[in-house]
């Protein structure tokens, strides 16, 4: 399996927090670079990603999402696969549960990626989320307000099936 | 982030890109700015900051084009008024009430930025009152044939207003060409949009909606802001179908300055919000995407402060509006006709028709004359029913379904889109039944206030052509809800003329003296009498009545009694009844016009007969008669021979059944028995 880009924020509290128990687990077959600062080649070095997208207010992608995007924006993703997780709270905003996980890969899909580590929405409970897809999320929703003691459980348990899903 | 969007970061013209910087710099720096003006006393005593909405705002000035779209901005959208092209200078004259606001001259409140002359439209401090006007000069749009478009931008919070629903309402049904954009900040002042609606995204409540296309954007994003502005535009213009767009912003600082967040929102919140700062983030992605370099950007920025001082200078020492203006442009002058200028005439050789004769008769021929009057209401027309009194019988076969039709019941819709088509031009004259019956206006008083005031906070820049038409009054056995006179709140609003006529020849000359007036006038129709031989009367072709002229009904010495509507005919049976059994002759005033009053009338009737008696249909206590009383006691106490008498109705409301409606009700007995008291002085 090639190397897996871990890309998130490093100034953020909770997907932060995911992701160290994300490099705990997968050790060197991770690669973190922060979004904040990362580069249409630091995305080019890699073919396997995992994603930490949290969900902003009424459901939009945080700022540093916004900002980097557009450097893909005219790329195929084709050949690239795809794992996200991102928080959400399902009590403060329950309408728009991890959406943002739902726009992001909305923005691969159109550029051909591939997406992978589906959940089941069991075990939560919201009104409405672009997440959703058939009754399962299409990436891992992390509550920290409500499920803080759910969090890394559901990590380690959705990493065994991601990982096997990487080529 | 979808493929092939018409703005990005990348494909943007670098001269668009600078041009968006330096009115999103510039705009920040007078919204930091604006607060202190009033620590220092110089005025702004509200400013609402508009920080978090950057990107919606610059969107929605950018996609305006003046003197053809139509612009609604409430009181946070000063990078809106930026955006659209008022200058710095300007918002600063607004912002410190200077004569040369182009708003209002410093009439209107502060952070209401406007320029009417564009059609940017100065709007009420009502939170979304604009929106009833946005539909109602999109409908002038569409009757026209204008490929425009009218914007109302307002907040999240103004949707809990039931009278945006039936803009929006109204909007889906006529499939209007208007873009509602709602700005969600996430509060109204302190109150959270969980207190006001179910869905958190507040357009949501509207998907049911059978012809309204909703869209969703960033609103703290300029491209996403741009490309949803710009998409909803030339969907309305394609469509001819109206847009909801929903753009997600946070408010960054307090309400306004008389509001302190800290109060409500903790620091985790406070913080949360300005991570989102728009301008902060579109200076970021020029810098990342190397559109420009840091120097660059602070060339622009320098720019901006200069020119922002160079503002100041010239505003704050900018004239103040004088005292002596304060009566100009509450009412535009109304025409009097050269041929009857005291609205009397003497013609004899014609047959008496009815009042709703006359009425019917009048709206024909000023349709006939201008193609641009239009009339509207419940119970309009429809086949063969013109009106819920029949008073606009056979129009809509005459004049068609584009200038008579049928209002929903929504009465506060019906004078919100007068008002709003009648920005259009000049030339339009609208005609509405207000409500079914008088008694169903109050829903409309929000707008009738509104309009009341339009001309005086525009400075004379608009005033609202429209006659708004009511039937009015009791006898008819009606009860509480259809019998109710209403003239005396009305009189209370400076801005709107409110008439009464009586006899078939003052309601025509005065339905005609509206209709072709500029302003509002409410013309109160004595219903009892449409078809009452007592009212009949010889109507001349073209008979106009001036506002403020009141008539002399009958002469007499020996007492006074000022009257108008249903208890005119009263008064001068009562007259005659005096003269015959008492040898007394009494002088009857129809005021017919009860703002403007015709005070000069009264004083003259008062100086000849040194009695009055003052009858109306209306209740004694906190009637129209006490004004007129006082007017009396205040300006010929000395010629009165005794104290001035009230004959009205009783302090209740009218019952149903008719001994009630009879005990409660002014009749010729009351007025008679009244008149013999105060003649015995």
């Amino acid at each position: 399996m090639k190397n897996i880009g871990l890309f998130y924020s490093f100034n953020t509290k909770n997907t932060s927090a995911a992701a160290q128990i994300i490099k705990s687990e997968l050790g060197e077959k991770v690669e973190a670079v922060n979004v904040e600062e990362a580069t249409e080649d630091d995305f080019k070095r890699f073919s396997n990603f995992i994603l930490g997208v949290p969900t902003w207010w009424d459901g939009e992608l945080p700022n540093y999402w916004d900002e980097f995007l557009p450097c893909l924006e005219d790329d195929s993703m084709e050949g690239k696969t795809f794992a996200l997780y991102g928080a959400g709270d399902q009590k403060g905003y329950p309408d728009n549960f991890v959406d943002a996980i739902g726009l992001m890969v909305n923005f691969i899909e159109a550029r051909g990626g591939n997406i992978i580590g589906f959940v089941p929405n069991e075990g939560y409970d919201f009104h409405a989320s672009k997440a959703l897809r058939n009754g399962q999320f299409v990436g891992l929703p992390l509550d920290f307000e409500n499920q803080e003691d759910m969090v890394k459980s559901r990590i380690l348990n959705w990493l065994k099936t991601v990982i096997n899903d990487f080529q | 982030m979808g493929r092939n969007q018409k703005f990005s970061i990348k494909n943007t013209p670098k001269e668009t890109l600078e041009k968006w910087y330096y009115l999103m710099f510039l705009g920040r720096k007078i919204d930091e700015k604006a607060p202190n003006y009033l620590k220092q006393a110089l005025g702004w005593s509200y400013h609402a900051p508009y920080a978090g909405h950057d990107g919606i705002q610059l969107a929605i000035g950018q996609v305006f084009e003046k003197n053809k779209d139509y612009l609604f901005p409430y009181y946070r959208d000063m990078l809106t008024a930026l955006s659209a092209g008022i200058t710095e200078t300007e918002i600063i004259l607004n912002g410190i009430s200077k004569a040369d606001d182009p708003a209002s001259g410093g009439r209107h409140m502060s952070n209401h930025f406007a320029k009417p002359e564009w059609n940017i439209e100065n709007v009420s401090s009502c939170t979304g009152n604009h929106t009833l006007h946005a539909v109602g000069v999109a409908r002038a749009l569409k009757r026209y044939g204008e490929k425009a478009v009218a914007i109302s931008s307002q907040g999240e919070s103004s949707v809990s207003e039931g009278y945006v629903y039936e803009a929006i309402t109204g909007a889906d049904r006529e499939q209007l060409p208007v873009i509602f954009v709602i700005q969600d900040n996430g509060y109204g002042i302190s109150v959270p949009k969980k207190d006001q609606t179910a869905n958190r995204k507040v357009i949501d409540n509207f998907s049911g909606y059978k012809n309204l296309h909703l869209i969703h954007c960033n609103g703290k994003d300029v491209f996403d802001s741009m490309n949803a502005m710009d998409s909803a535009k030339s969907y309305v213009l394609e469509t001819g179908n109206p847009v909801i767009l929903h753009a997600n912003c946070v408010r960054m600082g307090s309400h306004s300055n008389s509001d302190a967040h800290e109060l409500y929102r903790d620091e985790d919140e406070r913080n949360y919000v300005k991570q989102y700062d728009p301008l902060a983030k579109f200076r970021r992605m020029l810098l990342r995407y190397k559109r420009f370099a840091e120097d660059e950007l602070e060339t622009i920025e320098k720019k901006a402060l200069a020119n922002l001082k160079k503002a100041h200078k010239k505003a704050i020492t900018s004239a103040d509006p004088s005292s002596e203006s304060i009566h100009d442009f509450v009412t535009p002058e109304a025409l009097v006709s050269e041929q009857y200028p005291e609205g009397i005439h003497n013609i004899k050789n014609k047959e008496k028709i009815k009042l709703i004769t006359a009425l019917n008769q009048t709206l024909k021929d000023e349709f006939r004359r201008n193609p641009d009057t239009y009339i509207w209401g419940q119970d309009m027309a429809n086949k063969e029913k013109g009106g819920i009194f029949n008073v606009s019988k056979g129009m809509q076969q005459e004049f068609g379904k584009e200038r008579v039709f049928n209002a929903p019941i929504a009465e506060d819709f019906i004078v919100g889109t007068a008002n709003g088509m009648s920005r259009y031009n000049e030339k339009l004259r609208i005609v509405v039944e207000g409500a079914e019956f008088a008694d169903y206006f109050w829903p409309a008083m929000e707008q009738l206030v509104e309009s009341s005031h339009e001309y005086y906070r525009t400075n004379g820049k608009f005033v609202p052509n429209i006659t708004i038409r009511l039937a009015s009054g009791g006898y008819i056995g009606g009860g509480l809800y259809h019998s109710q006179n209403i003239e005396a709140v009305l009189t209370t609003f400076p801005g709107i003329r409110v008439v009464y006529p009586s006899f078939a020849d003052d309601a025509a000359g005065l339905l005609r003296t509206s209709i072709r007036s500029r302003g509002i006038t409410l013309f109160l129709e004595p219903k009892a009498l449409y078809n009452d031989p007592k009212a009949e009367a010889i109507v001349p072709d073209d008979f106009m009545v001036p506002f403020g002229k009141a008539r002399i009904r009958r002469e007499g010495e020996d007492m006074t009694i000022i009257t108008y509507g249903n208890t005119l005919p009263m008064s001068l049976e009562v007259a005659d009844i005096l003269e015959k059994e008492d040898g007394v002759k009494v002088e009857v005033l129809d005021l017919r016009s009860l703002s403007p009053l015709d005070t000069d009338a009264i004083i003259k009737s008062v100086k000849k007969t040194n009695k009055v008696l003052v009858v109306h249909e209306d209740k004694v206590f906190g009637g129209f008669g006490g004004e007129v009383a006082a007017r009396i006691a205040s300006d010929a106490f000395e010629y009165l021979d005794a104290p001035v008498r009230r004959v009205g109705a009783e302090f209740t409301p009218v019952g149903f059944n008719r001994i009630l409606e009879k005990a409660i009700l002014p009749d010729n007995q009351k007025i008679l028995e009244a008149s013999r008291e105060l003649l015995l002085y």
